[in-house]
Order: structure tokens, then sequence, then C-alpha cells
């Protein structure tokens, strides 16, 4: 193509350098924004003024602060269930359905000792011990569906992914709902409600869960750039056949990406259900939580699968859902608006795609031809 | 039990135009995992046009026409811009299911139109399904332009040096693939489930891909699974019909996802794969670059 004398062509990037990947998924995140204007200008406000609103309340204000950090440790959660099957070239897209079951078997321990009608027998450290693990096994379990699909008989992993969350859906309803053992005595359609003794402690105000996303940050930094499993995980992403070759076991790197990746889903739905001061039970809108954790899909991609990036977009797009839902109660703009934004963010990244991919160059023309 | 399999066969429908566009779709080698969102966005503003003018005929073109727009971005970014179509499509589906969300909250409730007519009791886009489907088995197989379609899905670079225009064939398929999902996805709003709520079609889109791949890329299998489907749907809806008590309403809900599931694992089984030869378009989700 030319234009005003220059040649412009498309090249086939083949490589980028980390700077650039950062500064083309700033952009795009920018881009989404600017695009999310327009939604404020159809409800005749100024998208400026309602900007200013959302990160003053998510970040500057201590009780909207204290909502963002808790939406930052889910969104961080559910982007590293996203981004491990992700490194090995998959898609899990099930990490509603495995928060659903993170949550119920945390639940699951509570009640079987007996929190749902009195106190607990066994000391408070013993039972969160127990709720983490079974919501890890249980997200681990559910996820591991896929991956025994996918590295057995090379079942598409979104559909099963997509499938098993559906499945979850109901298998929650049924738990908490129309008298299912979950339920709470009044019936509200949700679940019992947490006993003192299994609900997580707070550190300055924020519940524990906070330490475990900074760990698990460190973990999956290690295991992507310092461990043999993670290069492994990696060569099978970039190239599964030549991973075969190199004498990777494709079923195992798919059932273990998996694994690992409900597991971190499974604690994410133990964070919201059961850590978070003021839930401590499985809420009757608990849909929306499953839906939320798409944003950790979005998260996984901007960052390319980085996971010390990844928490800085979890931090800005948990301070937008929360700053968002604030601006939609206080400016009656109609409901979804933090889903909305999940919709622009994404369609926004997926053309900055290009970028990742390509590079546009321009030449003067020659002359004299 | 009449009205049981009208239902059925209703549902089928639905999952038979979403289905074939993705067939067409595939087998010129474009891969659209976004059909739920493009069946998300002909359902809302189908819903919402129908709705506000009165007017069914709006109703299903608007779906058409948002249909046929969100294909050609699927095309714009997977065919020209060369981004990976599975990053393409699920950016697809959040856009449909987190705007949809927002757009259509005001409508929330019945469409509030008289229903629809139909023909001895079912609905005459059952009949115009058979057609359909009998149509793209006509093109695919029996005329120049399936040939095309599928050469293309199989062998682009071949299909280029043969004289083919590669990415408009695909284009066009893309945006047929876009204009039956968000058709599908208005028959649903506007006829099957009137009564728009927040994500309402309920992985109808994500069945319907199953669908296709359960189908080998033949129209007639996909019917013949979204029967078998629209049953299934019908029945988890509808316990009581055949078991009554048994089991809480909330576990056959579960049914039809479990079944998906199943039908996958059946269809990707080595044993399925050697008896019946699924053919997979060959360069099916592949980007294809002009050298």
């Amino acid at each position: 193509m030319t234009v005003a004398g220059y040649q412009i062509r498309l090249q086939r990037r083949a490589s980028l350098p980390g700077w650039k990947a950062a500064m083309f998924s700033i952009l795009a995140i920018l881009f989404g924004l600017l695009l999310f204007s327009f939604i404020f200008l159809q409800a005749d406000q100024s998208p400026k003024e309602i900007y200013k609103q959302i990160f003053r309340y998510a970040f500057f204000n201590s009780y909207g602060l204290r909502l963002t950090i808790n939406r930052f440790i889910f969104l961080a959660m559910a982007s590293y269930a996203f981004i491990i099957p992700f490194r090995a070239g998959l898609w899990n897209i099930g990490m509603p359905g495995q928060l659903y079951m993170g949550a119920l078997a945390a639940f699951g321990v509570v009640y079987l000792l007996g929190g749902k009608t009195g106190d607990l027998a066994v000391a408070q450290p013993v039972v969160l011990v127990l709720m983490v693990i079974a919501s890890m096994v249980a997200g681990a379990l559910i996820g591991g569906i896929a991956g025994l699909l996918k590295g057995k008989w090379n079942v598409n992993e979104i559909v099963v992914t997509m499938m098993l969350n559906f499945i979850a859906f109901y298998f929650v309803s049924f738990m908490i709902k129309d008298g299912g053992p979950f339920m709470n005595v009044g019936g509200r359609g949700e679940s019992f409600e947490l006993p003192e003794a299994a609900r997580a402690p707070l550190i300055a105000g924020f519940p524990y869960t906070l330490v475990m996303v900074f760990v698990l940050m460190i973990v999956l930094y290690v295991l992507f750039s310092r461990m043999s499993l993670g290069y492994q995980i990696r060569a099978f992403g970039k190239s599964p056949s030549a991973a075969r070759y190199a004498g990777i076991n494709p079923f195992k790197i798919s059932v273990l990406v998996f694994m690992l990746g409900g597991a971190l889903a499974g604690l994410a739905g133990y964070h919201y259900f059961g850590a978070v001061p003021g839930v401590y039970k499985i809420a009757r809108t608990y849909g929306y939580f499953g839906d939320l954790s798409f944003y950790g899909m979005i998260c996984g991609l901007i960052s390319l699968g980085n996971p010390i990036a990844t928490l800085f977009i979890a931090l800005l797009f948990g301070g937008l859902s929360i700053g968002g839902r604030y601006a939609q109660g206080k400016l009656h703009l109609g409901f979804g608006v933090d889903y909305a934004l999940m919709g622009v963010l994404m369609i926004s990244l997926v053309a900055f795609q290009f970028f990742y991919n390509y590079q546009i160059t321009f030449s003067k023309k020659p002359t004299g031809k | 039990m009449l009205a049981f399999l009208i239902r059925s066969l209703e549902a089928a429908m639905i999952f038979t135009f979403a289905g074939l566009g993705e067939l067409v779709d595939q087998r010129s080698g474009i891969l659209n995992v976004g059909l739920e969102g493009i069946m998300l966005f002909g359902a809302t503003l189908g819903f919402i046009a129908a709705k506000t003018t009165g007017n069914y005929l709006i109703g299903f073109l608007v779906g058409i026409g948002i249909g046929a727009l969100l294909g050609l971005m699927h095309g714009f970014f997977s065919i020209t811009l060369g981004v990976d179509q599975v990053v393409s499509g699920m950016g697809i589906w959040i856009f449909g299911f987190g705007m949809t969300t927002y757009i259509g909250n005001p409508y929330t409730g019945p469409l509030g139109l008289e229903r629809l007519p139909t023909v001895f009791g079912i609905s005459p886009f059952f009949f115009l399904a058979i057609i359909m489907v009998v149509i793209v088995w006509f093109v695919l197989t029996k005329t120049g332009w399936g040939l095309n379609i599928r050469s293309v899905g199989e062998q682009p670079s071949v299909a280029e040096v043969s004289g083919l225009k590669v990415a408009r064939i695909r284009y066009l398929c893309v945006i047929f693939g876009g204009m039956m999902a968000g058709f599908a996805g208005a028959v649903y709003g506007l006829y099957y489930n009137p009564v728009w709520n927040y994500n309402f079609l309920m992985g109808w889109g994500f069945i319907s891909l199953a669908l296709v791949f359960f189908s080998m890329w033949n129209p007639y299998l996909l019917f013949g699974g979204a029967v078998l489907f629209g049953l299934l749907w019908q029945l988890s809806l509808n316990p009581q019909m055949f078991f009554p008590g048994l089991a809480s309403r909330y576990v056959w809900r579960m049914v039809p996802f479990v079944m998906t599931i199943l039908v996958l694992i059946l269809i990707s089984s080595k044993w399925f794969r050697s008896r019946w030869g699924a053919a997979t378009p060959e360069a099916l989700g592949k980007p294809y670059h002009k050298k």
C-alpha cells in the first residue's frame, strides 16, 4: 500500500521485545477505556468525570479500596487459573465451574465438622487449612476432567470447560436451594453462614488470601522461568508436535495444567465466599462471581501469561469493576456496567493482538521509477 | 407429549441454524468459537428491535444484520489481521456476553407481542431449517462453490495457486456463519424463549459448536444431532413427564451439558474416528498468509 509517497508494508514479527509487548498491552487497555467512554456519553455523562469518580472510589476511598483488594485477590487467582493452561496452549474457560466447586468443597468441610448448625469441634487453624485444601482439590478435580479428556482423546477443551461451568452452576443450586444440604436454615436460596471459627482471619483489614496471591506469583514465576516442568509447559504451548519429539508427554501436561489451573480457581471460590468480610456464605447471586472470573481470561491474555504483570492488571480491573458498580448506582446507569466494560476491554485486546504479530514499516518509495 | 416433541424440534431448529453457519465457516477453514456471543447479540438486539417497533420482521432482520457484522468482525480479525482464531472468537463471545447484559437490561421481561403463527402446531422455521440443511448440503457437495469452499478449508495455498481468492471466500463464509448465528439467536429470543434475561441463551452457542464437531462437518448429521439435543434439552426441563419425582430439578438441568461432554468423548475416540472417518478440514483454525 502506498500513501503520500511512502510505502507501507506489514511484516510478521519474529519476536517481540518485552517492553514493546508491555506497551501494546497498556495501549490496548487505554483504547478499551476510550471506547468505553461512548457508553457514558450515550448515558449523557461526562466520561472524564465518571472515570475520576471510578478511580477515586476504587483506590482512594478506604471502603472502596477494601472492596477493590478483595476483588483483586479473586481476579488474580482466576487469572492464574487461566494462565497455567494458556502457557501450554490450552484454553481454560472453566474458572466459574472450578470456583463454584472450590467454594462448595470449602463449605463441605465446615458442614462435615458440624458448622452448619453449631460450633466447630476443631481449632480455627485446622478448619482453615482443611477448607483451603478442599477448595483446591475440588477445583483441580473438575478442572482435571477437561485436561484428561483433552490429553486422552483430544476433546475440545473450550466446549468441555464451558459445559462443566453449567453443570457446576446447577450443582451449587442443588446444594444451596430447594432444601439442599447446604441450604440456609432461613431458606433464602443461599448457603448457611460460616461460623466464627471458619471465617478467614484479617491482616490489616484484608483477608489472609492476599498473602496467598503473592506466594502464588512467586511460585508461578519460578515455575515458568526456573523449573523444567515450566519449560515443558511452555514448549508444549509453542508446538505440541515438536514437544512430543522432545520427549514431553502431552497427556501428562494437559492433565497437569488443568489440575493446577482448576486448583487456583477453586481457591478463588474459597476466597470470595469464605474469606471476604461480610460475605461468609454462598450468596444467591453466586453466578455473578462466576461471570466475573472471565475477567481473569482478559488479564491473562493482556499480560501474555506473565504472572507478575498479571497482578497489576488484576488490580486495575478489580478497581474498575468495583468503581464501575459504584458509578452505576450513583449516576443511575443501567445494570451491567462492569459486564459491558469486560466486553469492551476484551474486544480492544483482540484488535491489539494484531500488533503483537505484525509490525508496520514505512519506507520512502524509491523515486525515479 | 406432542407439545413436548414439538418443543424439542423447535429447539433443534435453533441448534441447526447456528450449527449450519458454523459448519460452512469451518469448512472454509475458519473456526469461530464466538458463536455464543453472536447468538446473544442476535437474540438481544432482535428482541429490543421487535419490542420497540412491535414488528417481528424488523427483529429478525436486526438479528441477521448484527450477526453479519460480527461475522465480518471475526473475519477481519482472523483473516486480515491474522489474529489467532480462538482469541478472536473468545473476544466476540465475551464482547457479546458483556455488552448484551448491559444493553438488554432495561428490556428485561417478556416480549409482549402476539406469538408467531405455527403450521400444524410447529413453527414454520422448523421447515426452513430442514430446507437450509438440504441447501447447504447441496451447495457444499454438489456445486463448484462448495468445492471452492472445501478446497480453501483443506489446502489454502493450493487453492490460491489454482486461482481462488482464499480471503474472499473465507470472508463470505464467516459472514454467512454470522448471519445464521444471529438469526438463530433472534429465533431464540423472539420465538423460543421470548422473555429477555441476562445471558438467557444458556450456552446454546457452545452446544451448537459442539454439534458441528459431532456432525463431522456433514449437514445431515448436524440436523440429527440437533434433534437429539433438542429432545434432551426438553427432557431436562420436564423430567416429571417421564420420571416423576426422580432427582431434583437442578440435577436434571445438568443432563444436556453432561450429554454434550459424553457425545464429544464418543466422537473423539479412536474407535469412532477410524470407523466413521471424521474428516476435519485440514486447514481449520490455521491462519493463512498469502505468499
